[in-house]
Formats: structure tokens, sequence, C-alpha cells
């Protein structure tokens, strides 16, 4: 019994020291003081990666992505502007109370990260893909990818970086964008992708994996 | 969820505690509006299921306490929404002390509403196993973040089929203490390192744990469902839940290796709070270990685990004197589990292989040794349709065998609530006695039951 005594009283006196605010390592999502960089390593980086390079293509790969995309995808969340299932399943919690430091300091941390491949693709896929990124589909009324993502996938401010991009998510995201209006601020894409067909999608979503960025 | 009965008569205990007793009276009542045959069962799914739908809110930010601390859906952290079973990020969020999120009201509640019919039921026993719709158990939680890296979460169950008077053959209610984890943990990452460790103060060996190959969250886990039937469980599989008081200390390194050390003792005095309500409280000597390693692999949508257990026990024989000798319980357990994730399809399979050996301390009585071999695979479809098969093996040297299988289909029209149907087909199912002839057992095919269930949170 005194064996057991002194373990629940060093154990509570380990949950007295608990409760101290500590926002060097907070997981705190409504602490205004907890720091962006705090907040990526502790929170984001369980499912996007400490470095941005997420595993599971259920989650998006953030690691040099455009800083100005991020800040709007991260307020979209926030104001449940974006509502496609896994933006408000995952996000609209995550950024329900991030302030706007928070927000600019999150995609400035993300941005700064080296991306990397998820891996490599169909060969056959991947050429198929680089024509339509670099040239578009002329007779199906679908512009270059590149002319707005770079011709190195590398985005540009609002447009999305798209190079090492998981595959699986951008086919995703095509798709919501093509059939759905729950992302409104990316209603460019929805006449882009009109005409695309699941083949189209596949194809320039494996390049998009593996294509060279700068 | 609910604990295992199989090493200690059941007895009524202490009062429910006062603050859930409204939330008591409210299941007795929904349990009595409930009653009726598995037909009724079935209609009234057909009926609630859409009444559900206009209810719920589609898009809202989640169900319990936890899914309202961190804003997030519960396909988040389970499993194509198929609780209790966690995904990566649940995993995460369970071993980083359920701090992640902002503190909110830290009150949930659960309800199950179940229906067994088995092949031969027994007369005696009544609602519980004739197809009738009953309210079978439903708990309140306390749940939530307390600090930056304090919180967790403390489960009181009512289970409305408690006990059997045995003159009247009527049953009794009652609530007591179920799983219970309060934890501190803190997490040591950037871009060189990544060490989450923490200590945990719980009630139920295996509870801690986050995967869903350990019997406490991945076998039979629907309450009131068939399980492994009457075959005999290793003390790994329940058999000191709520009856103990564990401190552990864990970590996890790089998100590849996981390893846990644990001391139980028995859960009275100042840990009673931990065991109250649970019956006769089981006696076991000093503290037991329990160690736990495993090896964890995450690739694109796919994520690996297999791992060790070792929990080693030693319970008085005679409950009553606490200077005589003890049944030495050890149990050695491989466990792996893999999953698919990418939406819309969630694949889960685990497979869990324990033995165990008892040596007893009455001189003179032979050993014996307890194998528990269980595997299940589920599917799901957009976290709404699911199927899963499982299979259990349990052979010992007690006459207490059973093995059979368990396919099962469900649906989760919103995320707060699941309906399922179970079927299971018991190729052996020892020691039941056949109600129709006292002298005769059952054959394993006559256990065979067919189980409904409702299974709502909020």
């Amino acid at each position: 019994m005194k064996t057991a005594t002194i373990t629940l009283v060093l154990g509570l006196a380990a949950i007295g020291a608990g409760c101290t605010t500590t926002l060097e390592r907070s997981r705190n999502l409504a602490d205004p003081h907890v720091s962006a960089k705090t907040l990526a390593q502790q929170v984001c980086s369980n499912c996007h990666g400490i470095d941005g390079n997420s595993v599971s293509p259920n989650f998006p790969k953030l690691a040099a992505q455009q800083e100005e995309y991020l800040v709007a995808q991260l307020n979209q969340f926030k104001s449940h502007r974006r509502e496609d299932p896994e933006g408000f399943e995952y996000m609209w919690g995550i950024s329900r109370r991030l302030t706007d430091d928070q927000i600019k300091g999150l995609a400035a941390y993300f941005s700064a990260q080296k991306s990397v491949t998820p891996g490599p693709g169909n060969p056959k896929l991947i050429a198929e893909g680089k024509k339509i990124f670099d040239s578009g589909l002329p007779a199906q009324g679908v512009p270059p990818c590149s002319t707005c993502h770079g011709d190195q996938g590398q985005g540009n401010g609002q447009f999305p970086r798209v190079a090492y991009q998981h595959s699986d998510y951008v086919i995703k995201q095509l798709t919501v964008f093509q059939r759905t209006n729950e992302r409104p601020d990316g209603v460019a894409m929805k006449a882009i992708t009109h005409s695309l067909s699941d083949q189209n999608m596949a194809a320039v979503a494996a390049y998009m994996q593996q294509m060279p960025a700068k | 969820m609910q604990k295992d009965t199989r090493r200690l008569p059941r007895t009524q205990g202490a009062c429910a505690p006062t603050g859930v007793a409204a939330a008591i009276l409210a299941l007795r009542t929904v349990g009595k509006l409930f009653a009726g045959r598995l037909i009724t069962a079935t209609v009234a799914a057909a009926a609630l299921g859409p009444l559900l739908l206009v209810l719920a809110p589609q898009q809202a930010q989640a169900l319990p306490a936890f899914a309202r601390q961190t804003g997030q859906n519960c396909v988040a952290c389970h499993a194509g929404g198929q609780f209790p079973e966690l995904t990566p990020y649940g995993r995460m969020f369970k071993l980083t002390g359920y701090t992640i999120g902002e503190r909110s009201l830290p009150l949930s509640m659960m309800g199950v509403l179940t229906a067994n019919k088995a092949k031969v039921s027994d007369p005696a026993v009544g609602k519980p196993n004739d197809g009738s719709l009953i309210f079978n158990t439903g708990s309140v939680f306390i749940a939530g973040k307390i600090s930056d890296r304090v919180g967790g979460f403390a489960q009181i169950t009512y289970n409305n089929y408690d006990s059997q008077n045995p003159d009247t053959g009527a049953w009794a209610g009652h609530a007591g203490s179920d799983n219970l984890d309060i934890r501190y943990a803190d997490h040591l990452i950037d871009a060189n390192r990544d060490l989450v460790y923490g200590f945990t103060l719980h009630n139920n060996p295996g509870m801690q744990d986050v995967f869903n190959s350990t019997p406490a969250w991945g076998y039979g886990v629907v309450p009131g469902s068939t399980g492994a039937g009457n075959g005999a469980t290793p003390m790994l599989d329940g058999g000191l839940g709520q009856q103990v008081a564990g401190i552990g200390a864990y970590a996890y390194w790089n998100k590849m290796l996981y390893a846990e050390l644990t001391g139980y003792r028995t859960g009275n005095g100042m840990f009673s709070f931990m065991t109250q309500g649970n019956g006769t409280q089981n006696f076991i000597k000093g503290t037991n270990p329990y160690v736990r390693l495993a090896l964890t692999k995450e690739w694109g949508p796919h994520n690996a685990m297999i791992g060790l257990t070792h929990l080693d026990v030693r319970q008085y024989t005679d409950q009553t004197d606490f200077s005589g000798p003890t049944d030495h319980y050890r149990d050695n357990s491989i466990d792996a589990q893999y999953q698919y994730l990418l939406d819309p399809y969630t694949v889960t399979a685990t497979v869990t292989r324990i033995h165990e050996t008892i040596d007893y301390g009455t001189i003179g009585q032979p050993a014996d040794s307890v194998n528990s071999m269980r595997a299940k695979a589920s599917f799901i479809y957009q976290a709404k349709y699911g199927a899963s098969l499982s299979h259990f093996n349990m052979t010992n040297s007690m006459g207490l065998e059973s093995k059979g299988w368990t396919p099962e289909v469900f649906w989760t029209p919103v995320q707060y609530v699941r309906l399922g149907m179970q079927y299971t087909s018991f190729n052996k199912n020892e020691g039941v006695v056949d109600p129709r002839d006292p002298t005769l057992m059952l054959n394993g095919k006559d256990n065979n039951t067919l189980f409904f269930y409702v299974w709502g949170a909020y």
C-alpha cells in the first residue's frame, strides 16, 4: 500500500505539472499564444508530416506549397467556404480558432519545406499526363495546366503547387471541382475540369506526382 | 466495453453514482419502450434509420467529447467511422494524451439497443436471448483534454440486464465504472527526432493500447454481441477489466517502435473509484507486470503493425486469504494488424494469438493452458456501409472450448449511430447446458446466434 500511495502521489504530481501551460509543445488549437511552428509540429505533422511530405495520400503534401495558397485554404476551412468532405471532416475543426498570425505562420512553415516525390507511377500514364499538363486537350477545351501552375508544377501565388502531389489526392480534388460546388473559390477549375475523363484525371495526376519541380 | 464475467461471479455491488442516476432512469425507460421481438427490431431499424438521417446534422462538428474538442468528425480518429477502431491519427490522438484541440464540455453518452436470437434459447434467460429488442447498456463518458499534456476518459456503464433473480427470473440493471484511462503525454518532435512518451493510469489491461488487434478494442466490441461464446478466454482478454489499477509508462519512437511497461494491482482502497460497481473485487498479489512491444510501418494508404504482449498475474487462490497461495497466470500474445485507408474505402485486418498458462496455488492441482486465436477483417465504403468477418478459436485444457465465425453487416447512417446485424456460427461451444434437458449439453450449432444492434453515442 505504501508503494501504491507513493506511486499515486507521484502520478498526481506529474498530472499537476502537466496542468501548467506549456506553450513550447502545446497541442492547444484555441490558444493564440501557441506558435505556428509548435502547432505544425504537434498537430499538423500527425497527418501532413513534420516536413509537409505526408505519407498517406488521404492528406495533401504541403511541402513547398505556395504560401498564399495555404493561407487562402486555411481561411476557407475556417469560414467553411471550402466544404469538400475531407475538408470539413478534418480541417474545419483544426482551423476554427486559428488566428491570422498563426495561419500565416503555418503557411510560411510548410512553404519553406523541401518537397519530395511520393514515388513513381505508371510510365505510360505519366507520358499521357505530361501531354495534358503541357499542352492541354484542345479538342475538349482543356487548357494546359502549366499555364497557371507553372511549367514545373511549382505553382504561383494563389495557384497551388502540384508537383510531387499525391496522385490520389489530385484525382480526388479534380473530381470535387468537376462534380461539386464544394470549393467555390476554385470555381475556375470547374470549367477547366468539365470535360476531363477519369482517364485524363488519372494521367495528369500520375504526372504531377513525379514531375520535375524547381 | 463490457467486462468479462467468466472468472468471478457477478453480484450486486455499490449503488450507481448519483451523478448518473437521472441518465440511468432515462435509459431504463428507453429500454422498456423498446421491448419487442427481433422482427420488431428490424422494423424499428427500418423506421429509425431515415428518422435519424432527418434528425441528425449532416455536417456537424461531430460526436462525443473528443470530437467537440478537436472539431473533427469521427472518421478522423476511427477507421471508416467504425468506432472504436483507430486510424493512425486516432492512435496519435490517444498517445498524446487526448490533448489535441481545445477544452470543451467533457461529457458524452452512449446507448445500445440489441436483440439476440439463439437457435436454442433458454426460456429462463428470457429477453436477452429470445430475440427481443432490449435496451442493453447505456454509458456516460467524462472525456477530454485537461491541460496541454493531460487528458483522459472515464466511462460509467449501466447494464440493463446485469443480474437475474434466481427465484423470479427477473432481470435487474446495475451501473458501474467501465474503462478509464488518464494520461500525461509529451511529444518531442522536430526535423531530427520524433518521440512520444507518456504515463497512463487505467483499469483494464490492454485498453490503454492503440491498436485494433488488442482484445479490448478489436473483437466482440459491440456491447451484447456473442463474442467467443462460452469459450474460456485468457486474462489478457478482459479477465481483469475494471478490477485493477494499472500505472504504466510508454514511448513511441519515430512512428516505428512502441514500447510500454505497466504494473497492475488490485483496484481497491484509493483506486476503488476505478472498479466500483463491478461486483466482487478480484484480488491480485502485489504489482503485476505487463510489457508491450510493437513495430509499426506506414506507406502510402497502408499501415501495419506487429506486436508482442506479456502479462504476468498472481491472483489469490482464496480471495479472502491474502497470506495464502496464488494462481499464476502468464499470458503471451502476438498480434498484427493491417489497414488500408483511402477515401472512400477502409479495410482493416487483425489477427491475435494469445497463449496462457495457469499454475494453481492449490497443491496437486494440475496446470491449465488457455489458447485464444482471433482474427477479423472488415471493409467499409464511404464510412457508411460496412461488412466484416471474424473468426475465433478458443482451445484450452478446461473443457471450455469454442470455435466459430461471425459475419456482420453494418450501416452508419450518421456518424453517431451504427446499425448492424451479426450471425455467429459455432463449430463448437462447450459447457452450455441444454435448456430442454438439463442432463445434456448443447452442441455447437445449437448456440448459433443472430444479433442485431443499434449503437449510438452523443
